[in-house]
C-alpha cells in the first residue's frame, strides 16, 4: 500500500492559502501587544526588555519568546521600519499586518514538522487492543490538529503564535516515544517553557515521566540512572541559563517574575472560561434568584461584580468564597491521581495521556484560567483520541466543547460565518473520520456516556444560533452576559464530562 | 483523513483473483481493499484528488457534498474580507456602489421612475430581473438598517456592516441559484458521461473553486454567479430534457443580466435541433416558443403594470423634466406611429428606455483594455479612427463567423454531451469579436469551459491542461482591474491556489508529463501553452519592478491584452477543434489524419 492521502503539505497549502486571506479579518489587541515586542527587542537594550512601559502591554512572554521577537525584528525592519517603534503605539500600516500575519503561517511549519515527524513514527498498523494508533489514524489526527479551528481563530484571526508553541510541544512529546531522545525531549520542553509559561501546566507529567523513564532503572525505581541524570541536569540548566542567564546577571529576575505572573487577577476572566469555577459562577447566580425563598444569607457586596464584563476580584453572593490556594491545591491533587499511574507505567501513550490530564486539571481547577488553554488539552488529547472508541467517546465532548467555547472570542459580524462554518467543517469531518478509524475497544464501552456525548454534541446547535441570532433578536443589546454565560456553562459541562469519562477510560485501559 | 479502514469481514474474492492470475496481474490483489471501481488510480494524480482521496470509499455524494459546499463557502466568505471595487474611491466609487446604489433606487423609488432616476450617478443598465433582485436585497437590507439605503444621502456609503450584508447577498444569492445548478448538472453531465460519483465530486470542486467568478463576485464585486448559475440550470435542464424549463431559466438569465446573450445562440441552435431531428416536432417548437414568449412576459409583467398604476396615481417617470415629453431614445420614428397620449404609450417608453439602457449602441467597439480581437488589433492598427457603423458591422460579421461553425455542428449533432464545449465555443466567439465587450464577460466563456471537467475524461491531462489554461489566463488578464483597487492578494492567493489543486502550472507540470498513448497531441499542448505561462511569469516581474515609459503609461495593460487575446483565441480553436471531433460530424478515419494536431 502506497502513501496515504491527502499529505499533511497537501492540507497545510491550502489551509495556508484561507489563512492568507483572512489576512483583513479582525485582530484583537494582541497584534498590538506582538508588534510592541517587535518593537521593544528591537530599539531596546536587552536588560531594559522588562522595564519599559511605553505602551500599556508591557512584555510579559519569557525570554525565549523575545528572543523570537528579536529575530523576527530583524526581518521587520526590511519590512516597514516605523513598527519598530516603540512610541509608535497601535501602528498598523498594511506591510505590519502582512509582516505579522505572515510571520504566524511561517512560524507554524515547526507545527507541521513535528506533525509529520509524530506520523512518521507512528506503526503501520494498530497494535492489538487499540494501545497504539496506526500511522492511517496518527495521519487523520496530525491533520486535524493541522486544521484546528482553535488555531485559526487565536492564531490567524484574534491573533497569536500558538500554533509554533504546540509545534515544539508536539515535537516534544514525539521525542519523548524513543528512549533514545528522551533527553532532548525533556529539553524542548524546558525551552517551551522559556518561551511561554502557560505550558509550566503540563510541567508535571514530564517531570514524572522522565524522573521514571530517564532517571530511574526501568527495572527498579530504587536503581538510579546517574549519567542520564547529570545529563538532564545539565542540559536543563543550559536551557534555562541562555533564557534567563543574561538577565539574572543584572538581577532582574524578581522583575521577571513580576511580569510573568501577577497575581492580582480574579478567579474567573472576564468571559468565563468553561471550566468548573464557570459552573459554579453559574450556580452562584441562579442561587441569587432562589435564595430569599431558601432562606439564604446574601453577601450585598457581590451582587454587583462578575459577569458585567470587568476584569477583577469575582465574589460569589452565596456560595463561599475561593481563594488561589484552594485553586492549586485542587489543581495538584487532580494531577497527582493520574501521575501517579504514570508513575508506575511509563508508557509513551500515558505519557501523552497524562499530559494531556494535567492540561485538564490546570484547566478546570486553575486560578484566572483564560479559555484559549482549551488548546492545552485538546491539542495532546488529539494525538491520543484514536486508539479505540472509547477513547474517542471522551474526545467527542471536548472538541465540541473546547471549540465552541472560543466563539466569543470573535463578535465582529464580518469574522461570524468563519468560525462557526469552519468550526462545523472541522467537527464534523474529523467527528466522521475518527469515527471510521477508531478501532473497537477491547472492553464494554460506557452505554450511558456515549448517549450524553450525542446529546450534548446535539444541543450545541440551538445554543449557538440563540447566542448568535435569537439573543439579538430578542433583547438586543441588554443581557449581553447571558449568551456568554449560556456558551461557558454548556462548553463547562462538556469539558468535565469529556474529563470524567477520558479519567475512567484511562484508569481502565 | 486517511481512507476508510479496510473492512475486516470483506470476503475473499477467489474467483476474481483467479481471473487476475491468469492475465498476470497477480499484484492487483495489493489493492483488493481500494473500492473496485477506482482500482485503476493508484495514486492521486493531482493535489485536488489527493485531498478528497479518502471521500471514495463513501457510497453516496450526500457525505461529502455539505463539506464540499462549506469548504467552498469559507474560501468565498474569506475573499470577501478583502476590499472591492472602488472602495474609498470618489467620486464614482466602482461596481459596488452601482449594485447598492440600485438597492437605493428600487426600494425608495416608483417603479416606472427606476430607469429614469439620475442616469449620471449609475443609472440602472441591467435587464428588469437585476431591478428585482435588487429590490428584494434592497427591503431585507433596509429591515437591518434603513440609512444603508437612503435616497441621495447614502450615496458611496462604506459602512463595515454595509459591506458584510453586501456580501451576504452576494453569497446568498450564488448559494440559491449557482451553487445548486453547478451541483446538479455536474451530477447529471457525470452520469451522461459514464463517470465515477467521486470524480464528479472533485470536478465540483474544481468548478466551485474557479478563481474568476471568486474573485469578480466576492471580491471585486457583483452577481455575475446569478446570472451564470441560470444558465447552468438551463443547461442542466436540457441534459434532463425539461426543454421548456431550460427557456425559463435562459430568459432568466438574459433577464438578470444581457450578458447572457452570449450563449443565446447555442440554446436556440440545440432547441431548433431537436426540433427538427429526428423528425419535425411543430407541437416541441410550438411549446419552446410560447415557453419562451410568455417568460419574457412576466418578467416584464411587474414594469409594465406597475408603470400603468404609476400613471393612474400621477407619478410621472421623468419628474424632473418639465415641458413637452421628449422623444423616444431609440426608434424615434416609432412616435410617428403611436399617440403619445394613448395610456399604452408609457409603457412603450418605459421599454424602449430600458432596451436603450441594456444595449448602450451609442458606445465606442471597446471601452477598456479588454482582451478580444479588436482591443488587440488597435495595438497595430488604430482600429478607433475608422467611422462607428462601418466597425459596428465588421464587429458584426466577425462575430457571426466565429460562432456560425460552433452553432451549426451543434444544430447537425444536437447530443447533450456537446453542450458545454458548444456553449463555451459560442462564447468564446462573442467574447473575440463583438461589440463593446468588458474583460469580466471572460467569466462566460469560462464558465461552460470548466464544466467540461465533469464530463468524459473531464480530469485528463489534456482537458486539465486546456480548462486550466483558459482560467489562469482569465484570471491574468484582469489583473490589471483587480490591481487598480489593491486586490492582487487574493488574485495570486486564488489563482495560484486553484493552479495548485488542478496540478496545473507554475505550480506542477505534471499535466504535460507524457503519457504513451498521446505523446503528440501532449507535445502540441506544450507547444502552445509553454510560451503564454512563461509570457505571464515574465509579465507579473515586469509589471512589478519597471516602470513602463512615460509615453506609454499602459504598456503593460497594453501587453496584457495582446497576449491574452491570442490566449483565447487558441482556446477558441481548441473547443472548436474538440467540439468538431467530439460530435463525430466528420468520418473518423477522415480526421484521424488530418486533425490530430489540434485534440487527441
Amino acid at each position: 500500500m502506497g502513501d496515504i492521502y491527502p499529505s499533511l503539505t497537501q492540507c497545510a497549502i491550502v489551509a495556508a492559502a484561507l489563512k492568507i486571506l483572512l489576512f483583513p479579518a479582525y485582530k484583537s489587541t494582541d497584534f498590538e501587544v506582538h508588534r510592541n515586542w517587535l518593537a521593544i527587542t528591537h530599539s531596546l537594550p536587552l536588560w531594559e526588555w522588562y522595564y519599559d512601559k511605553t505602551s500599556e502591554w508591557t512584555l510579559d512572554y519569557p525570554p525565549f519568546f523575545a528572543y523570537f521577537e528579536w529575530m523576527m525584528s530583524q526581518v521587520a525592519k526590511l519590512v516597514d521600519p516605523a513598527m519598530l517603534k516603540v512610541y509608535n503605539l497601535e501602528y498598523a500600516s498594511w506591510q505590519t499586518v502582512y509582516f505579522q500575519r505572515f510571520t504566524v503561517i511561517i512560524t507554524e511549519l515547526l507545527l507541521v514538522y513535528a506533525l509529520q515527524i509524530f506520523v512518521d513514527s507512528s506503526p503501520r498498523s494498530g497494535g492489538g487492543g487499540g494501545s497504539v494508533v496506526s500511522k492511517r489514524a496518527a495521519q487523520a489526527a496530525a491533520i486535524s490538529i493541522l486544521l484546528s479551528p482553535g488555531l485559526l481563530i487565536i492564531d490567524h484571526i484574534h491573533f497569536q503564535y500558538n500554533g509554533c508553541m504546540y509545534g515544539l510541544l508536539i515535537l516534544s512529546l514525539v521525542l519523548g516515544r524513543d528512549k533514545s531522545t528522551l533527553l532532548w525531549s525533556g529539553l524542548a520542553f524546558a525551552a517551551l517553557l522559556c518561551m511561554k509559561h502557560i505550558y509550566l501546566y503540563l510541567a508535571p507529567a514530564y517531570f514524572v515521566f522522565l524522573l521514571r523513564a530517564y532517571c530511574l532503572s526501568p527495572r527498579s525505581i530504587f536503581r538510579i540512572q546517574w549519567l542520564n541524570c547529570v545529563k538532564l541536569g545539565f542540559g536543563l540548566t543550559s536551557v534555562f541559563g541562555i533564557a534567563f542567564g543574561p538577565f539574572a546577571l543584572r538581577g532582574q529576575i524578581s522583575q521577571i517574575f513580576s511580569r510573568l505572573f501577577p497575581f492580582s487577577r480574579g478567579l474567573c476572566h472576564a468571559y468565563w472560561a468553561p471550566n468548573v469555577w464557570a459552573m459554579y459562577s453559574f450556580v452562584d447566580r441562579v442561587l441569587i434568584l432562589i435564595a430569599p425563598r431558601l432562606g439564604l444569607p446574601l453577601k450585598e457586596g457581590a451582587l454587583t461584580s462578575t459577569t458585567r464584563g470587568l476584569v477583577g476580584d469575582t465574589a460569589f453572593a452565596v456560595l463561599p468564597d475561593v481563594s488561589p490556594r484552594v485553586c492549586f491545591v485542587l489543581t495538584l491533587l487532580f494531577q497527582a491521581i493520574p501521575l501517579a499511574r504514570l508513575f508506575m507505567q511509563p508508557t509513551w501513550e500515558n505519557f501523552v495521556a497524562g499530559v494531556t490530564l494535567c492540561g485538564f486539571a490546570s484547566f478546570l481547577f486553575g486560578w484566572h484560567v483564560h479559555e484559549k488553554a482549551i488548546l492545552l488539552v485538546i491539542i495532546p488529547f488529539s494525538l491520543i483520541a484514536l486508539r479505540d472508541r472509547r477513547f474517542l467517546g471522551a474526545f467527542r465532548p471536548l472538541a465540541v466543547a473546547g471549540h465552541v467555547s472560543l466563539f466569543p472570542l470573535l463578535f465582529t459580524p464580518a469574522e461570524f460565518p468563519i468560525k462557526t462554518v469552519y468550526t462545523v467543517f472541522w467537527l464534523i469531518l474529523f467527528l466522521m473520520v475518527f469515527d471510521r478509524l477508531a478501532p473497537a475497544a477491547s472492553r464494554a464501552r460506557l452505554f450511558l456516556f456515549d448517549r450524553f456525548s450525542t446529546l450534548y454534541i446535539t444541543v450545541s446547535i440551538p445554543l449557538i444560533v440563540y447566542c448568535s441570532l435569537v439573543h439579538g433578536i430578542l433583547f438586543g443589546n441588554k443581557y449581553e452576559f447571558l449568551p456568554l454565560m449560556f456558551t461557558s456553562s454548556y462548553s463547562a459541562i462538556g469539558v468535565v464530562g469529556s474529563w470524567v469519562g477520558f479519567m475512567v477510560v484511562y484508569f481502565t485501559s | 483523513m486517511a481512507g476508510p479502514s479496510p473492512s475486516p469481514h470483506k470476503p475473499r474474492r477467489k474467483a476474481k483473483r483467479a481471473v487476475n492470475a491468469a492475465s498476470n496481474l497477480a499484484n492487483i490483489t495489493a489493492l483488493s481493499d481500494v473500492n473496485p471501481v477506482e482500482t485503476l488510480v493508484r495514486a492521486p494524480s493531482f493535489p485536488l484528488s489527493a485531498l478528497l482521496w479518502p471521500a471514495r470509499g463513501f457510497v453516496t455524494e450526500w457525505e461529502v457534498l455539505p463539506l464540499i459546499l462549506m469548504g467552498v463557502g469559507l474560501f468565498r466568505w474569506a475573499a470577501g474580507l478583502w476590499g472591492y471595487s472602488g472602495f474609498q474611491k470618489p467620486p464614482m466609487f466602482g461596481d459596488y456602489e452601482a449594485q447598492r446604489h440600485w438597492m437605493e433606487i428600487t426600494t425608495q423609488l416608483p417603479i416606472s421612475q427606476w430607469y429614469f432616476h439620475d442616469l449620471q450617478w449609475w443609472g440602472l443598465d441591467y435587464p428588469p430581473l437585476t431591478a428585482y433582485h435588487s429590490w428584494l436585497c434592497g427591503k431585507i437590507g433596509s429591515l437591518i438598517n434603513p440609512s444603508w439605503f437612503a435616497l441621495f444621502s447614502s450615496r458611496g456609503l462604506h459602512d463595515a456592516n454595509l459591506k458584510v450584508f453586501m456580501r451576504a447577498t452576494v453569497l446568498v444569492s450564488e448559494y440559491l441559484i449557482y451553487i445548486p445548478a453547478v451541483v446538479v448538472f455536474t451530477r447529471r453531465f457525470s452520469r451522461l458521461n459514464g463517470v465515477s460519483t467521486w470524480s464528479s465530486a472533485v470536478a465540483l470542486v474544481a468548478i466551485l473553486m474557479q478563481p474568476a467568478t471568486i474573485l469578480i463576485d466576492h471580491v471585486h464585486f457583483q452577481y455575475n454567479t446569478v446570472m451564470l448559475g441560470l444558465v447552468v440550470a438551463s443547461m442542466s435542464s436540457l441534459l434532463a430534457g425539461r426543454n421548456l424549463w431550460a427557456c425559463v431559466f435562459f430568459v432568466a438569465a438574459l433577464g438578470f443580466k444581457q450578458m447572457a446573450l452570449y450563449y443565446s445562440f447555442s440554446i436556440f441552435s440545440y432547441l431548433l435541433a431537436i426540433c427538427v431531428f429526428p423528425r419535425i416536432n411543430i407541437s416541441r417548437f410550438v411549446a419552446i416558443a410560447a415557453t419562451t414568449a410568455i417568460s419574457f412576459a412576466l418578467l416584464i409583467l411587474p414594469i409594465v403594470v406597475g408603470t400603468l398604476h404609476d400613471v393612474k396615481r400621477g407619478i410621472d417617470a421623468r419628474p424632473d423634466l418639465d415641458g413637452p415629453r421628449p422623444p423616444l431614445p431609440l426608434f424615434p420614428q416609432l412616435a410617428n406611429y403611436l399617440d403619445t397620449e394613448a395610456f399604452y404609450y408609457p409603457v412603450v417608453e418605459q421599454l424602449v428606455q430600458i432596451v436603450h439602457r441594456i444595449f448602450p449602441f451609442a458606445r465606442g467597439l471597446f471601452e477598456d483594455k479588454v482582451a478580444n480581437f479588436w482591443c488587440a488589433l488597435n495595438v497595430i492598427v488604430k482600429v478607433k479612427k475608422y467611422p462607428a457603423p462601418l466597425l459596428q458591422r465588421a464587429s458584426l460579421l466577425a462575430t457571426l463567423a466565429s460562432i456560425l461553425p460552433p452553432n451549426l455542428v451543434l444544430f447537425l449533432r444536437p447530443r447533450k454531451h456537446l453542450l458545454p464545449l458548444a456553449f463555451a465555443a459560442t462564447a468564446w466567439g462573442f467574447f473575440l469579436f463583438s461589440y463593446q465587450v468588458h474583460e469580466k464577460s471572460v467569466l462566460l466563456p469560462l464558465m461552460p469551459m470548466t464544466l467540461m471537467l465533469a464530463g468524459n475524461h473531464g480530469l485528463s491531462k489534456q482537458i486539465r491542461a486546456w480548462v486550466g489554461f483558459a482560467n489562469i489566463l482569465g484570471c491574468w488578464t484582469m489583473f490589471p482591474l483587480l490591481k487598480r483597487v489593491d486586490l492582487a492578494m487574493p488574485y495570486t492567493v486564488l489563482t495560484l491556489l486553484w493552479a495548485y489543486l488542478l496540478g496545473l502550472p507554475p505550480t506542477s507540470i505534471s499535466v504535460y508529463a507524457p503519457e504513451e498513448t498521446k505523446a503528440l497531441s501532449q507535445w502540441v499542448t506544450i507547444f502552445l501553452h509553454a510560451p503564454f505561462y512563461l509570457a505571464m511569469a515574465l509579465w507579473h516581474v515586469l509589471e512589478l519592478n519597471v516602470v513602463p515609459p512615460a509615453d506609454k503609461p499602459d504598456l503593460w495593460t497594453v501587453a496584457n491584452v495582446g497576449i491574452g487575446a491570442v490566449g483565447f483565441g487558441l482556446c477558441y480553436i481548441w473547443c472548436l477543434g474538440k467540439l468538431v471531433v467530439d460530435s463525430e460530424i466528420i468520418p473518423k478515419s477522415w480526421f484521424s489524419k488530418k486533425t490530430k494536431l489540434k485534440s487527441q
